[in-house]
């Protein structure tokens, strides 16, 4: 247990300094480059080494390629410019405490050619003038990634691997028609989608070895550990493991080495010596322990942009970075050798840094699913592995830090664990939604720590989780769970399920799945329910299968020397983190349209098996029909009063989510992955829900075709009508079916006059979500919006008056205007209540 | 014969100043240009193939798309109507006719309506041939990537850019 000795727990005579507002105003001004470097350090060292003709691809030939890409890159102090949104350069005239940056650029976009580069190609010429989050690309640099890039990778990206892979076998058959089927399902975009044609890890480093003994002692350790290895592919290994964090090593005195050349260029004293002190940082750590609260951010920072190198920004997360860094800032503050100015400043240029890319999505990826920054989770509070309350100065501090910064990424998630943690410490979580309008995400560690043990984590484990991507929990430092690694559209089960194995996407009268009964041969519930299941276990095998595939060819060739070295249990293991070498090695699924589905079936359960209100087969005219002359029945399935909805108590509806939950975890527990663990389910939908339901016919809980679906495992919107109920149904979902997490998001009327009785009704509704009554351990994540109606539907009409405006999407933060039209109507329309009186606020729907 | 003719016309490309060689793609880009106006000409995907296929010869920059390149593409659409392949090899593309099954990428669409929209489309028009489901892929999908831009890279050459995106405005307001 730390003690907390801040008297102020909002600091809140902390603002940002001069500095951190100059860069943060160029961040929001920049517009993001996309940034060749990378791709082609990594095309000319594998064409060199003909890396590109091997069929599998070594865990040391990858350590040696990205050694030669750190000792090659561009040693970028402070970038002097950003790139406007004129398409002109501006220039930044403050520099950042922290010396290097993830691409070579202000604000980049790093291209990876291995996973899904390539699908900008097309986009190239005029990506810089496309109407959703356009990037910067200078016309040498077209020529660089369409001549000297691109060409090179096009049999060697994951997917098309993958693809010929699985295409072994299946050269008879007919034209057109040679992609495994299970390839074939995910490219109709309906069913699911895997993550890993675009990403290698999703998970949180181990930044504590590199902090406490260095890289030199990572690599002294491999040393040790290779010459008494006995088989040859530990050997190597432990090999690769030297290269890449020489390689790292290499980078930090490189920048170094650039700072000390600047500072001797300067006539500025004070610029000079603040130069100066960079270099000696960045040549102390991370290649020896880090001794100061600065020198332990620069360890982190220097290993992060590394690990961007191998490893694309899809969710890769810092961790609890309040707990490992905890004792360099406490050292410091009491000796007296550090201030929690410089303190705050120091986090805020990280914070800073820690954004200072956007991921590479194409214009199809921006319609449907846009709008996402790098997904770079930050972790604070809750408890340590004994139990003990965690929370710490340094925990207010990057609470301060996420308030006065307000940034999409990193994405703050606090932990509380009630009775354990303060209560001023959840008042302050709460206080700061208000202040932000969307962070940080709050997490129930009684309930997440159930939720891990359930599947296998021990106590100690569990206790030390650290929020992934989104919102999934993960031991840290030690779980590689590859919690993003499939969406599944819950709806397409449905779909499945009352068209017989055919859905109306791909057509009417095409066997997708496999029958299980025509709509009208069910006789009761528990006949549809069956046939539900049956066309449940047949998607997840299918997406498990390709999942499967896909790790596969990871291992074949993507094995991830600098991340493994950064692990737990690669070290003892002696093998990649690709090939089971961390300590847990689950799979995550997610699950979009959940409370869809679930009102759905509980309205079939009501309408057509218990009242016999209609037949099924009315039941899918009117859906065929987009309820088009079935008005009435539209207005019936939509009325929580008529029809069970999920989210207001009601036994049956809820009765129907159990079994949902129960029924996924259940079959995807049962498939064991390519590194030996399993797969966990979890809730949280980022934007697909808004993209799948685009994709999407009319469903029976009276949702139209092309709605969006309902984020997370939130009940549907405008149909719980009570806070507390809705609340307490997402909260008797048990937490042992929830391992891979969910996302619950919340719209709160702000109420500006009354700041403080809001911010009592706001502490209480949390509280009495992770209330653990009747036996249970409370609901497990929340997450907020606290922005009026009318300044959403004005940011909406007049983005640039509304440019920071951060919102929660499910999941992540993002900022609004970036977000594709159908997600802002979404969060728009999503039920809005008025914490005074706990009920929901009426609005006319403005879709 | 052929190979005459490509030497000769790669000739050219090299001894004439460029605005003269886009004047000899004159009569394709018309044929492109009406093609692109209708876009429900039948004709489009040949036009656009056959018109590539020129320009490689005659223009220099747009031939160092072809660089080391090869690839066998077969478009068809749906019903049967039109099957043709476009090969890459040796710094030359061909067109043939009729399917062959001896390809890296099969692209199979309703009509050119819908093929446009694949080529060339801006955010919604993709959107558009999602939601429609009316544009299939079977085989190396970083192929129509390539492909993707050299399409884009001959309209920004021959100046039809604007025609596209009027043309795609039309698609989605029909």
């Amino acid at each position: 247990m730390t003690p907390v000795s801040l008297k102020d727990l909002a600091l809140s005579n902390q603002k940002r300094s001069p500095r951190v507002e100059e860069l943060r105003k160029a961040y929001f001004d920049a517009m993001p480059e996309i940034c060749c470097e990378r791709p082609l350090l990594v095309t000319r060292y594998s064409r060199k080494q003909r890396l590109l003709d091997k069929t599998a691809i070594s865990v040391l030939d990858k350590a040696r390629q990205y050694r030669y890409v750190l000792e090659h890159r561009r040693p970028v102090v402070a970038h002097d410019h950003g790139m406007g949104r004129d398409l002109k350069p501006f220039p930044v005239k403050a520099r950042s405490l922290f010396a290097g940056s993830t691409t070579s650029h202000f604000k980049g976009v790093p291209i990876f050619p291995e996973f899904l580069g390539q699908t900008l190609w097309p986009e190239l010429v005029n990506i810089k003038q496309r109407a959703s989050n356009p990037y910067f690309l200078a016309d040498k640099d077209v020529q660089i990634l369409n001549q000297k890039v691109f060409p090179y990778w096009m049999k060697q990206s994951i997917l098309e691997r993958c693809r010929v892979r699985m295409n072994k076998d299946r050269a008879d058959q007919p034209i057109g028609h040679r992609d495994a089927p299970e390839m074939v399902l995910m490219e109709y975009l309906v069913f699911y989608l895997t993550s890993k044609g675009n990403c290698i890890s999703h998970t949180i480093p181990d930044f504590s070895q590199a902090l406490k003994i260095g890289l030199r002692g990572i690599i002294e350790e491999a040393q040790q550990r290779g010459r008494a290895a006995k088989d040859s592919e530990q050997r190597d290994f432990y090999a690769a493991m030297v290269e890449a964090m020489e390689g790292i090593v290499t980078f930090s005195r490189n920048l170094a080495r650039e700072a000390r050349r600047l500072a001797k260029q300067t006539n500025d004293a004070s610029e000079r010596a603040e130069l100066l002190e960079m270099a000696v940082v960045n040549e102390r750590v991370p290649e020896f322990p880090a001794r100061t609260f600065r020198e332990g951010l620069t360890t982190v920072w220097i290993c992060w942009t590394s690990i961007h190198l191998e490893n694309p920004d899809v969710g890769l997360s810092l961790g609890r970075l309040d707990q490992v860094l905890y004792k360099l800032y406490n050292d410091e503050i009491r000796t007296g050798s550090l201030t929690i100015d410089e303190a705050m400043e120091l986090l805020c240029c990280l914070w800073l840094k820690i954004g200072d890319h956007v991921p590479t999505v194409p214009a199809a990826g921006e319609q449907l699913f846009g709008g996402t920054g790098s997904n770079q989770a930050i972790t604070v509070g809750g408890v340590d592995t004994q139990g003990q309350d965690a929370v710490n100065d340094l925990t207010y501090l990057m609470i301060r830090a996420t308030e006065l910064m307000m940034l999409r990424d990193p994405n703050l998630n606090a932990r509380y664990y009630p009775e354990v943690n303060p209560p001023e410490y959840l008042r302050r979580l709460c206080e700061v939604n208000l202040n932000t309008g969307a962070t940080p995400a709050l997490h129930n560690d009684r309930a997440v720590i159930k939720a891990l043990t359930s599947k296998g984590d021990s106590l100690e484990q569990a206790r030390d989780y650290g929020i992934i991507g989104c919102v999934e929990p993960g031991s840290n430092g030690r779980f590689y769970g590859a919690t993003g690694t499939l969406l599944l559209n819950l709806t397409s089960v449905l779909e499945l399920t009352l068209y017989n194995g055919e859905h109306r996407h791909t057509g009417l009268g095409k066997l997708i799945s496999k029958p299980t009964g025509d709509a009208a041969s069910f006789k009761v519930f528990d006949d549809f329910k069956q046939a539900f299941v049956a066309q449940a276990s047949w998607i997840v095998d299918r997406a498990t299968t390709l999942n499967e595939a896909l790790g596969l060819t990871h291992q074949e060739v993507y094995p991830t020397p600098i991340l493994s070295s950064l692990f737990e249990g690669p070290m003892d293991k002696g093998k990649d983190l690709i090939f089971g070498g961390a300590i847990i090695n689950s799979s995550g699924a997610t699950i979009v349209g959940f409370a869809d589905v679930v009102d759905s079936l509980a309205a079939i359960e009501q309408v057509v098996f218990q009242e016999h209100a209609i037949s099924l087969p009315v039941l899918l005219q009117a859906l065929n029909l987009n309820f088009v002359g079935y008005e009435a029945l539209l207005a019936r399935l939509r009325n929580p009063e008529k029809t069970h909805k999920y989210g207001n108590e009601q036994p049956d509806a809820d009765g129907v989510a159990r079994w949902v939950a129960t029924t996924l975890d259940g079959l995807f527990h049962a498939k064991v992955n390519y590194r030996g663990g399993r797969y966990r389910v979890g809730y949280w939908t980022m934007t697909n829900h808004a993209g799948f339901g685009r994709l999407s016919r009319a469903t029976p809980n009276g949702r139209r075709d092309g709605e969006s679906f309902t984020s997370g495992m939130t009940p549907v919107s405008g149909v719980t009508p009570w806070l507390t109920s809705a609340l307490n149904s997402v909260a008797s979902i048990p937490a042992g079916l929830l391992g891979n997490g969910l996302a619950v998001n919340l719209k709160y009327t702000p109420d500006k006059n009354h700041q403080d009785k809001m911010l009592d009704d706001f502490v209480a509704s949390v509280e009495g979500y992770f209330d653990a009554a009747h036996g249970g351990t409370g609901g497990m994540e929340i997450q907020f919006n606290v922005t009026g109606h009318a300044d959403f539907l004005d940011a909406v009409k007049n983005p640039q008056k509304h440019d920071q405006l951060l919102v929660r999407v499910s999941g992540y933060t993002a900022y609004f205007k970036d977000l594709n039209p159908q997600m802002q109507q979404e969060i728009i329309d999503r039920t809005e209540y008025d914490l005074a009186t706990g009920q929901a606020v009426q609005f006319s729907r403005t879709a | 014969m052929n190979r005459l003719r490509s030497f000769f016309l790669k000739l050219l490309s090299w001894l004439l100043p460029d605005s003269v060689c886009l004047w000899l793609l004159h009569g394709r880009k018309e044929s492109l240009r009406a093609a692109l106006e209708d876009a429900l000409a039948e004709t489009l995907l040949e036009v656009l193939l056959e018109g590539m296929s020129l320009a490689f010869l005659l223009l220099r920059g747009f031939r160092r798309n072809l660089s080391g390149f090869s690839g066998k593409y077969l478009f068809c659409t749906a019903n049967g109507g039109v099957a043709l392949r476009a090969l890459f090899a040796n710094g030359q593309m061909s067109v043939l006719a009729g399917e062959s099954p001896d390809y890296d990428v099969a692209v199979t669409f309703t009509d050119s309506a819908a093929l446009c929209r694949f080529l060339f489309s801006s955010d919604q028009d993709i959107l558009a041939s999602l939601l429609a489901n009316d544009v299939t892929v079977d085989g190396n999908l970083n192929y129509i990537y390539k492909f993707g831009f050299m399409a884009r890279d001959l309209i920004g050459r021959l100046s039809l850019a604007e025609l596209v995106d009027r043309m795609l405005a039309r698609l989605r307001t029909a």
